[in-house]
């Protein structure tokens, strides 16, 4: 090819080139801005809104719902980068802490707490501080580093930085706080105990909802560590639970996540003091509710292995190791120490053992002492109650005099009771391998536990 | 050569459109981050002026997210805490180096960055990881919020964290015989040295459990306790030993220390530790 050729080819590959390499930068705007404008626009925002709320904001933080509830945490920004917090964490944290807060411009806009407030204690991995045995090492979950993603009526939405990646993660939503929600704050703590339960109510407690025609019943119990409660529902195969993280307000409680019953959701519970209930009320008669109840949710048949005419069977319950038990009632364990007080000081109960058909001697109540004190027997006989499942131990004479069981006769009365006992085998174990059984009064809140011996 | 004046004029119209064709796109204007410094608080100055400026190491306490492991659970220490945290970091440590290692040393061989960490690091095997170092140029300090300078307990944990971690940083600028230290106590390194006693350990030659999870632990772990120890705590404990073989084995290691820092930095280990004593001392009574 001759130099002429060449030379011309390369003029028109060039201006080829030239013709169009102008073109291809031409790329179609879907935005009015340049991205770094946009960033820049949502970061000035979120600077600007978060000094606009007189009274600042606040956020109830659910760090996981699948095993946490929810911290409630009121923020005060101020324009030199500081921010005044309280949480109802605990007790202590209710009064305002002042550290510092930043914009951040990553791969997106975030609001990161820099230095150490309250909620921080939400990431606090330290041994001491897991609410649970799975979150050794994890605290409760929490993030202080809050993606930006926008408004909605005035509220600011975020997600943790943690999470922010996961399909499942929550928005968190900061809404305006107002001077009541930082004065109330105290009030947060103070409805714990009323979602613990408290010892004067009945022994049982269940979750009930209500579609507006029918209702399920579930079985409720409450961590207050974690701030968690399971609900799994007592209808014969049903595998239905209810599980919600539950965050304190001044007035009850809010769960995440939502109860859904008869297509609607409710979060909002109310707490009324006189049952002890927690209520969310929807429209059409739709409802849910904590509530307190004086007999078992689910009756088992386990008393009638005691009943007149089976084997015999032993149940002690052993203070050295059974008083500190979850399952005793608070009612058991006071009239425990009433009998302790009216015995000397190196007198005090060892054991309520309770033999059912022993062959001679029937069934009778054996109560056991420390001390040297000799053991008192009350003589029974049983009698079966089909209807409300329950064992009837009716007086049958005592080993001693009256004056000599005086003092055991308030805890006697309880499991003498004219209603009977609750009989339920327990699936867990304390200290030793044998099988646990609590009974429980069908007429007040006295449950004991004890070992099947 | 006619072709050439002919295509010259084509030549030159190319060159035109080339130099004009994009001459109507933007030119590039003011940039649109904000680098304006962030305002400095009285810690921020005082950062400044007594790591900045003397030392060029900056020191981090706020959360940067970069920084830190987001895997784990960890927040940034409690304002209060962090000015203490850095005067025993520059009190013992960097002042200490400075006088015997020469008032430059620490300025070269340093972490450019210590990040201060409020939070406990806690490991899946129950253990806390106190501080980390990493590439020779950063020092990461956990447990900053329990930082209680009356406490000796305390500060002398603290004190063994910059220790261990500043010898990490010295290996990773100049590395020591690891195939000699190696051969002293072959068999006793463990990954489950956290199940391990301390007594235990140094039955077998090792100065504490955590020196046996591996050569370069061992190393830190060595050179660290003997500096937080006076000499009669070292001597107590190497008296406490009842192996003859243990014993001799970890003055085997002392050695191996006291002639690297002698070789690699031309300093004496044992003006090092009683410099670190007077300053641990000077610490906690003030």
């Amino acid at each position: 090819m001759k130099i002429k050729n060449i030379f011309k080819y390369v003029v028109v590959a060039s201006l080829i080139v030239q013709l169009t390499a102008c073109t291809s930068t031409e790329v179609e705007q879907k935005f009015d801005k340049t991205p770094t404008e946009r960033l820049n626009a949502q970061k000035s925002e979120l600077q600007e809104v978060l000094l606009t709320s007189p009274d600042g904001w606040k956020a109830v933080y659910f760090t996981d719902d699948k095993q946490l509830g929810g911290f409630t945490h009121l923020f005060k920004f101020t324009p030199d980068g500081k921010v005044e917090m309280a949480s109802d964490f605990d007790a202590t944290t209710t009064s305002k802490f002042t550290s510092e807060y930043d914009i951040q411009l990553g791969s997106t806009v975030s609001l990161v707490f820099t230095t150490k407030n309250r909620i921080h204690l939400l990431s606090d991995s330290s041994p001491q501080s897991n609410p649970t045995p799975a979150l050794l090492g994890k605290g409760y979950l929490g993030d202080f580093q809050f993606l930006y993603y926008g408004q909605e009526n005035g509220q600011l939405i975020f997600k943790a930085n943690r999470t922010a990646g996961d399909g499942t993660s929550k928005e968190i939503r900061f809404v305006k706080a107002t001077a009541q929600d930082w004065t109330d704050l105290p009030k947060n703590i103070d409805m714990i105990a009323n979602v613990v339960g408290a010892n004067t109510r009945p022994l049982f407690r269940l979750f009930e909802t209500n579609d507006g025609t029918t209702t399920h019943q579930y079985d409720f119990t409450f961590a207050t560590r974690s701030r968690f409660a399971t609900a799994n529902s007592i209808e014969a195969g049903s595998t239905a639970t209810n599980n919600m993280g539950i965050a304190y307000t001044p007035t009850g409680i809010v769960v995440s996540p939502a109860v859904e019953v008869g297509g609607q959701k409710l979060t909002d519970f109310i707490y009324n003091s006189t049952d002890g209930s927690f209520t969310a009320t929807g429209t059409n008669g739709v409802s849910a509710s904590i509530k307190y109840s004086a007999k078992p949710l689910v009756l088992t048949d386990d008393y009638k292995n005691l009943v007149v005419g089976k084997p015999q069977m032993v149940f002690g319950y052993i203070a050295a190791n059974l008083y500190t038990a979850p399952t005793n009632s608070s009612y058991f364990k006071t009239l425990v120490d009433k009998v302790n007080a009216t015995l000397p000081a190196n007198q005090s109960i060892a054991r309520v053992q309770i033999v059912f058909n022993n062959v001679p001697n029937g069934t009778y109540i054996q109560y056991q002492f420390n001390g040297g004190k000799a053991q008192i027997v009350h003589w029974l006989t049983t009698t079966e109650d089909a209807v409300n499942k329950t064992i009837i131990l009716n007086d049958d004479g005592w080993n001693t005099t009256a004056a000599n069981y005086a003092f055991l006769k308030d805890i006697d009365n309880e499991l003498t009771n004219s209603k009977g006992l609750y009989v339920k085998k327990e699936t867990f174990r304390i200290t030793f391998s044998n099988t646990i059984y609590t009974f429980t009064s069908a007429a007040s809140n006295f449950r004991m536990t004890t070992y099947q011996l | 050569m006619k072709f050439v004046n002919k295509y010259k004029k084509i030549a030159v119209f190319v060159g035109v459109l080339a130099f004009t064709a994009c001459a109507h796109e933007d030119q590039p204007t003011e940039s649109q981050l904000d680098y304006n410094q962030p305002a400095k608080t009285d810690l921020d100055k005082w950062i400044d002026a007594n790591y900045l400026v003397p030392y060029n190491i900056n020191a981090q306490y706020k959360w940067n997210q970069n920084t830190v492991d987001n895997t784990r659970y960890l927040f940034p220490p409690t304002i209060d805490k962090v000015q203490p945290a850095l005067e025993i970091v520059k009190q013992i440590w960097l002042q200490s180096y400075a006088t015997i290692g020469g008032a430059d040393f620490v300025k070269k061989i340093a972490p450019r960055e210590i990040v201060l960490v409020g939070g406990v690091n806690s490991n899946s095997n129950g253990t806390r990881t106190l501080g980390i170092a990493e590439g020779g140029q950063r020092i990461t300090l956990f447990e900053v919020d329990n930082i209680n300078k009356k406490n000796r307990a305390i500060v002398a944990e603290f004190i063994h964290t910059i220790q261990h971690e500043y010898v990490h940083i010295l290996n990773q600028t100049k590395p020591f015989d690891e195939q000699a230290w190696g051969k002293i106590t072959p068999s006793g390194y463990t990954a489950t040295w956290h199940l391990e006693t301390t007594a235990a350990s140094r039955e077998l030659g090792f100065i504490t459990s955590y020196a046996r999870s591996n050569v370069v632990e061992d190393f830190a772990e060595t050179a660290s306790i003997i500096l937080i120890s006076t000499k009669a705590e070292y001597a107590a404990i190497l008296a406490g030993i009842t192996s003859a073989k243990a014993r001799a084995d970890i003055q085997r290691k002392e050695a191996i220390v006291v002639q690297y820092f002698k070789d690699a930095f031309n300093m004496d280990f044992y003006a090092l530790r009683d410099e670190a004593e007077k300053n641990t001392t000077y610490v906690i009574n003030n």
